[in-house]
């Protein structure tokens, strides 16, 4: 049995045991059964694309099972990738919920909204269903890039979002939310699927077999327009499970309202699936595609990146900034696999090679800090109850190990040095840059469409730090804005530990990016269009990229900062010994104490943000001024509200849905309970039957 | 028989069959509408009698004396009792009034001569020739059905489009295998014996058979 | 094709007649009680049972028979075991549903002795439908079921069920008589065939097909389509199905749903083997389509704002004909087999569903989706048990639901019917997400406020072991099917090779 075999045997062996054991034991240990049975499966996802990204590849089918399709599996190294990706993501987040669903939580108060950010003694998440179906999702998630055949490539998919769903609705007793969101999610997440099923059966009925062997050499003898529709419908459905804008909808819905380390693998793990998809269709089966297919792909890249940014920039719910910061990432990826796209047909290599490794490893990257920042959000969410940033603060001292995890996190995801997220945007951004000065005169596609794509990753990139320099100082910083994160404390250990372990992850990407050479040239080496040379090579020390002229040593920058952060620490130490320390109060404005209601709030730290792009977020607000029964003149008080609807959401989904209705409302005529007209209808459809076949003889 | 009698009196009978069809569609009266069941059913065995003679088949006169005594005789009894137990005689203002019933007649005659053409092309001869008649019926007995509102007219609508198709098949193949008759036979008889116990029971429940009376179930 | 004479064949065939006539029998003429309710499901039982054995003697190709009259074949023996299957669930919920009407005043002692008298006769017309060789006898097997059931639909006697079960016979007895103008005209066109002799064998008219008259055989097969098509629920005489599958006891409605319906397609697929070798398949092909696609979207439009759960899986059961007949209009092996397993998948979750209804109304006192909310919290099992259905029946893996789905959407593609998939995936989307809008609706949500003091709020009822079992045992079954392929898909294969053609 090869590496990969038994990697994935374990992958379904610990999940059913998982299953069984969360269904079966005792409370006391079912957590403890169902978490750690998760993180194993997740290990032997590792194990399994570890070997498959070292060289190995494997394949089977399996003959007696899923009737009238066939059952077959197969990892090489594109699937290696995402079961290392998505395995990590499955250890972090078994291990967390051990602790996440041991009791202990925070209790909701009485002075919170119930329908916004309360979250209950460990939650629906302790449930026996819960429990059992972790363990499920995990499994599903890791066959997903092992499937090697349409019908197991769609079961997989479906059971991933079946399980998925079942998870999202742990919480449905203590939120009405919940129920909304998880309808969200299913209703997208179907229509997806259905997608993706008529793309890959078109596709499947062209090539007479169905099996990703049959698919591949058939690819060829497809009509154009069939290979565009087969491409089209597969990323639509493949993006809405990434969480493309604008079929994102159900993203922020339904990462923030499911249990923290199911947000953590949703938005981790499933998003890159989507990505996964995107790439194993276009790339691989299809074997590439026309220009246009890529600039299709960087278009949405361009809208979900500017898009989830922006939002996330002026959330205040902490779960909903990272699952648009979801999309957002979502977008990076996108933006590189479409110039990839774009150069592949081209035929320029070395630049496609480049931006598809810098998106496979933006996945890789993003799945490490997004995990890292959701198990974070999980642990301030346990201890105090909250998700409203405006509400927090003061964490740092409460909850230390927290607080510094989190923390690089949010630096990794602002795309600043040292953090993993940096490296792939960096490559990203040589990728595009590099695209006019090779390669002779550039298309007007590329003139046009390159500085564009540049110029959304620098605002991205821009706005993410805003984004997180906000979630991290207003949540973790300063004093407590609410009794609950004045009480929180750290949760049980096996969440700082999980959170530790991503923790290590992405500093060993941000810091040694070239360990992933290899495996991205293997992934490469798939790929009939972008097949050429190693697009990183170098040392653990300096990155050097291939073909073009770009090299960079995140390790030397990480020094570099580390030396200069010391030596401003020291100056500053050196220059405040010399005074002597003073306490006294704060200044106050010349009359009250200084309290945690004048600090800084996260809507406060997002209004300069919310005038510049007022056109395009249309904020909401609401001022309600309650004056003294006496005198109209006397305020007591004035409440201010403020709401960002998704205006992307509000455009399209609103109206299609009224739309539905009122066909549902109409069509309701046709059953009036008149026995005539029932008949009436068979009469005219049978006398209407007889003319057609009397015209047609 | 000779081949003129036996084409003269399959007309005669099919032209019967039409007119007793047409009749029921301008009438309103329910127990005339019966006794026109009646004559149905007389003349359909009639019809079968006709095509025993001419073929020569033995079995085809015992499915003639077995729809005298189904449609002419037991059929005709069972509606009857259903009349009796009511007290609506006549049938209320129909959804569609006599002039246009007889307009509508008029057309789907036609309907079933024009639709019924490779029916007749297929083989064709005095009986087939007969063919649209069966189909008439068929149509008629329908039309009645989604233009009468009382219990009793249904039935007869029904009864009407079953009398229709069993003229077809007399006309097109000298009936069905005997099996098959058997079979149908003793549906029908089941069907109309159920209706009626539904119709004693709606004048239970609802005080009348007007069928716009149940409209209880429905989505809109 | 060749017949065997076997006495043993003979065992398996009448066995599965004369169980449930004698269930039947002995329930008109001792009255309900326990022991007569476990000889109905003993007889579905003896159903399943002989569909096992009828299929592994045909598996293999070939056909056995008794006499002229009665004869199976693969196609057969899948349909003994939807129908055996479906009867199983059927009856066992039964038992205790019967129980519970005569506790709650529902019903007397003679409308017990009516339901112990009907539903193993309506099995017995169902079982002979599927044995029978003469297309005739066919049709009549079919129409008795109407007669069988119209008891069985107004079985409560109240007006709204005795309206559904006026509705109910009227309409299909209209559609029913258009499939015998249908069959009239096929057997003339057999007669004119052969010069003299015809036939209305099944076996007789396969091999002749390409003999009839397809001026005769154009007529015929629309009359057939929209007939048997009547029975099926489909576009346009479907609308007798809410009516009645929502009055009927849920038993009933089980069996209604799940098998009635099944069989009136296993008539046209029947038929479509003589009809595509007398006709341009395209004709064929388009009039089935056309109705399917209505169907689908008549299904899919009265489901949006649905109000009542009942009604709500009887829209479900059109829709699924409305699936099962694309199958039928594609007619590739693949697709035969899809649909037969479609029918098998949905006869088993369907009949979970409606017997589940039956229980939530028992509970809940309302067929009203908005009156039942938060079910999960108060009947965990009960709710438990719908929302599983109901994601089986969404074609959601495991069950296998999803993968006939799936392979009929294959199918369609491979036959260059690609063009079909997509309204028909549209269509199937909109269904979701209303019947998932109003799943959610009833089993999460805020507790309702007692509407009267009878109502299940205030005296909540648990599940017994004899009424969960059959429901959690189907959706196993149901589970199993979907992910293991032996042994149905040689049998589905099988039955295929003889009703599909390329």
């Amino acid at each position: 049995m090869t590496v990969i075999a038994a990697g994935l045997l374990i992958v379904a062996l610990a999940a059913a045991a998982g299953a069984l054991g969360g269904a079966c034991a005792p409370a006391r240990i079912r957590a403890l059964l169902a978490g750690l049975l998760t993180a194993l499966s997740g290990a032997g996802g590792i194990t399994a694309g570890v070997a498959a990204l070292s060289g190995q590849s494997w394949s089977m089918r399996l003959p007696h099972l899923l009737p009238l399709g066939s059952a077959e599996l197969s990892v090489d190294p594109l699937s290696g990738a995402f079961l290392v990706i998505i395995g990590a993501v499955a250890v972090a987040a078994g291990v967390y919920s051990v602790g996440y669903t041991a009791p202990g939580g925070s209790h909701p108060t009485d002075d919170i909204e119930p329908a916004h950010e309360t979250v209950p003694d460990a939650g629906g998440a302790a449930s026996r269903t819960c429990q059992a179906t972790l363990p499920l999702f995990v499994a599903s998630m890791l066959l997903v890039p092992a499937a090697a055949s349409v019908t197991t490539l769609l079961l997989t998919w479906e059971l991933m979002a079946l399980s998925s769903l079942v998870l999202v609705l742990a919480d449905h007793r203590s939120r009405g939310s919940v129920r909304d969101a998880a309808l969200w999610y299913a209703g997208m997440t179907h229509a997806g699927l259905a997608a993706i099923l008529v793309g890959l059966v078109l596709f499947a009925g062209g090539t007479g077999g169905e099996s990703f062997v049959s698919l591949r050499e058939g690819a060829d003898t497809l009509s154009p327009g069939l290979r565009s529709a087969v491409f089209v419908l597969t990323f639509l459905g493949f993006g809405s499970k990434a969480g493309m804008v604008p079929l994102h909808v159900w993203l922020p819905r339904a990462h923030a309202e499911s249990p923290s380390h199911v947000s953590a693998l949703m938005s981790a793990a499933m998003v890159n699936l989507g990505v996964y998809g995107v790439v194993r269709v276009a790339f691989d089966l299809l074997g590439g595609g026309p220009r246009w297919w890529g600039v299709l792909v960087l278009a949405f890249g361009c809208l979900s990146a500017t898009y989830g940014v922006l939002q996330a920039t002026v959330a205040t719910d902490l779960k909903r900034l990272l699952g648009y910061s979801t999309s957002e990432n979502v977008g990076l990826m996108l933006i590189g696999i479409g110039a990839a796209g774009i150069f592949a047909a081209d035929g320029n290599r070395p630049l496609a090679g480049l931006l598809l490794a810098a998106a496979v490893l933006h996945a890789a990257n993003h799945a490490a800090f997004k995990a890292l920042l959701f198990l974070g959000a999980g642990s301030v969410l346990r201890a105090t109850g909250l998700r409203d940033l405006d509400r927090l603060g003061g964490l740092a001292a409460r909850m230390p190990a927290t607080t510094a995890m989190f923390g690089f996190a949010a630096l990794a995801a602002a795309a600043l040095p040292p953090g993993n997220g940096f490296v792939s945007e960096w490559l990203l951004l040589q990728g595009l840059i590099h695209s006019l000065t090779l390669g002779g005169t550039p298309s007007v596609i590329v003139a046009v469409s390159m500085p564009l794509a540049v110029a959304v990753v620098a605002l991205t990139a821009g706005l993410g730090a805003a984004a997180f320099v906000k979630a991290f100082a207003v949540g973790f910083l300063a004093r407590p804005r609410s009794d609950a994160a004045a009480s929180a404390s750290e949760g049980p250990w096996p969440m700082r530990a999980a959170m530790a372990s991503m923790l290590l992850v992405c500093l060993t990407l941000g810091l040694a990016p070239a360990l992933a050479g290899a495996p991205l040239t293997r992934i490469l080496a798939m790929l009939p269009t972008v097949r050429d040379g190693a697009p990183l090579a170098g040392s653990g020390v300096t990155l050097h990229l291939a073909g073009i002229a770009g090299s960079m040593s995140p390790l030397l920058i990480a020094a570099g900062l580390l030396g200069v952060a010391a030596v401003v620490v020291a100056l500053v130490r050196s220059v405040g010994a010399r005074r002597p320390r003073r306490v006294a109060l704060v200044w106050g404005c010349g009359g009250t104490r200084l309290d945690p209601r004048m600090e800084y709030t996260a809507t406060s730290f997002a209004e300069p943000l919310m005038r510049v792009f007022d056109d395009v977020l249309r904020p909401e607000h609401d001022v309600t001024v309650t004056p003294y029964a006496e005198s109209r003149y006397l305020v007591e008080s004035v409440q201010f509200r403020q709401r960002v609807p998704d205006r992307v959401e509000a455009r399209i989904y609103p109206p299609l849905l009224a739309a539905a209705a009122w066909w549902g409302d109409r069509s309701r005529a046709v059953a009036n309970g008149s026995v005539h007209r029932y008949l009436a209808y068979g009469f005219f459809g049978f006398v209407a039957v007889l003319i057609v076949v009397g015209f047609t003889a | 028989m000779s081949e003129a009698a036996y084409v003269q009196s399959l007309n005669l009978v099919v032209g019967g069959l039409l007119l007793t069809a047409v009749l029921m569609l301008w009438w309103r009266e329910l127990r005339a509408i019966v006794r026109l069941l009646v004559a149905q059913g007389v003349l359909l065995a009639g019809l079968a009698g006709i095509l025993a003679i001419q073929e020569g088949d033995s079995q085809l006169y015992g499915v003639a004396a077995g729809v005298l005594l189904l449609k002419g005789i037991a059929l005709p009894a069972v509606l009857r009792r259903v009349l009796r137990d009511g007290r609506e005689a006549t049938e209320s203002e129909p959804l569609v009034n006599a002039a246009s019933s007889l307009l509508a007649a008029a057309f789907l005659i036609l309907f079933a001569y024009a639709v019924s053409r490779p029916l007749v092309a297929l083989a064709p001869s005095p009986a087939t020739r007969a063919l649209p008649v069966g189909l008439s019926m068929v149509f008629l007995g329908f039309f009645l059905m989604i233009s009468r509102r009382r219990a009793v007219s249904q039935v007869v609508g029904f009864l009407l489009m079953d009398n229709g198709i069993a003229a077809t098949a007399f006309l097109a193949a000298a009936g069905v295998p005997l099996i098959v008759e058997l079979g149908v036979s003793l549906d029908l008889f089941l069907i109309v014996l159920v209706l009626q116990v539904l119709t004693a029971r709606m004048r239970l429940k609802f005080g009348g058979t007007d069928l716009d009376d149940l409209r209880q179930l429905r989505d809109s | 094709m060749s017949t065997q004479p076997h006495i043993a064949n003979q065992v398996v065939l009448v066995a599965p007649l004369l169980g449930p006539l004698v269930a039947a029998a002995a329930g008109g003429l001792l009255g309900w009680r326990r022991s007569i309710a476990w000889g109905a499901v003993a007889a579905s039982v003896l159903i399943l049972l002989s569909g096992v054995l009828v299929g592994v003697r045909t598996v293999g190709g070939g056909a056995i028979g008794v006499g002229t009259v009665l004869r199976a074949d693969a196609l057969t023996a899948v349909m003994l075991l939807v129908i055996g299957a479906v009867g199983v669930i059927a009856t066992w919920s039964g038992v205790s549903y019967v129980e519970r009407e005569l506790a709650a005043g529902h019903t007397d002692e003679r409308g017990a002795r009516l339901y112990a008298l009907l539903v193993p006769a309506f099995l017995a017309a169902m079982v002979l439908a599927v044995l029978a060789d003469n297309l005739g006898v066919l049709w009549a097997a079919v129409e008795a079921t109407t007669i069988v059931t119209a008891f069985l639909v107004g079985h409560r006697r109240t007006r709204a069920s005795l309206e559904a079960t006026w509705k109910y016979v009227m309409i299909c007895s209209v559609g029913i008589a258009m499939a015998y103008l249908g069959t009239v005209l096929v057997y003339y066109a057999s007669k004119q065939a052969t010069g003299g002799a015809g036939s209305l064998s099944w076996t007789v008219l396969a091999v002749q097909g390409d003999q009839l008259d397809s001026g005769v055989m154009r007529i015929a097969v629309a009359l057939l389509v929209l007939g048997f098509g009547t029975k099926a629920g489909l576009v346009p005489m479907h609308s007798w199905l809410p009516d009645a599958h929502s009055q009927a006891p849920a038993p009933v409605s089980a069996l209604m749903s799940g098998v009635l319906l099944s069989v009136a397609v296993y008539a046209l697929l029947r038929y479509r083997v003589i009809a595509v070798e007398a006709l341009d398949p395209r004709f064929v092909r388009n009039l089935l389509l056309v109705v399917a696609l209505a169907s689908l979207a008549l299904a899919a439009s009265l489901l949006i704002s649905q109000r009542d759960y009942k009604r709500l899986l009887a829209y479900s059961s059109i829709e699924h004909m409305g699936l099962v007949v694309v199958g039928l209009a594609v007619g590739t092996p693949l697709a035969v087999a899809a649909l037969l397993l479609h029918i098998l998948g949905h006869g088993i979750g369907k009949a979970v569903l409606f017997c589940t209804s039956g229980q939530i109304l028992a509970v809940e006192n309302t067929t009203e989706i908005a009156h039942v909310r938060g079910l999960l919290a108060r009947q965990p099992v009960l709710a438990g048990t719908f929302a599983v259905g109901i994601a089986a029946l969404l074609g959601l893996p495991p069950f296998s639901l999803f993968l006939s789905e799936l392979a009929l959407m294959r199918a369609a593609a491979g036959a260059g019917m690609g063009w079909v998939i997509a309204p028909v995936l549209l269509l199937l989307v909109i269904v979701f997400l209303a019947v998932a809008r109003h799943t959610v609706g009833m089993l999460f949500g805020d507790q309702p406020v007692p509407a009267n003091d009878n109502s299940g709020a205030a005296h909540p009822m648990r599940l017994s072991r004899l009424e969960s079992t059959p429901l959690v045992l189907g959706l196993v079954v149901l589970a199993a099917i979907g992910v293991v392929a032996w042994p149905l898909q040689p049998l589905l294969q099988a039955a295929a090779a003889i009703a599909g053609t390329s």
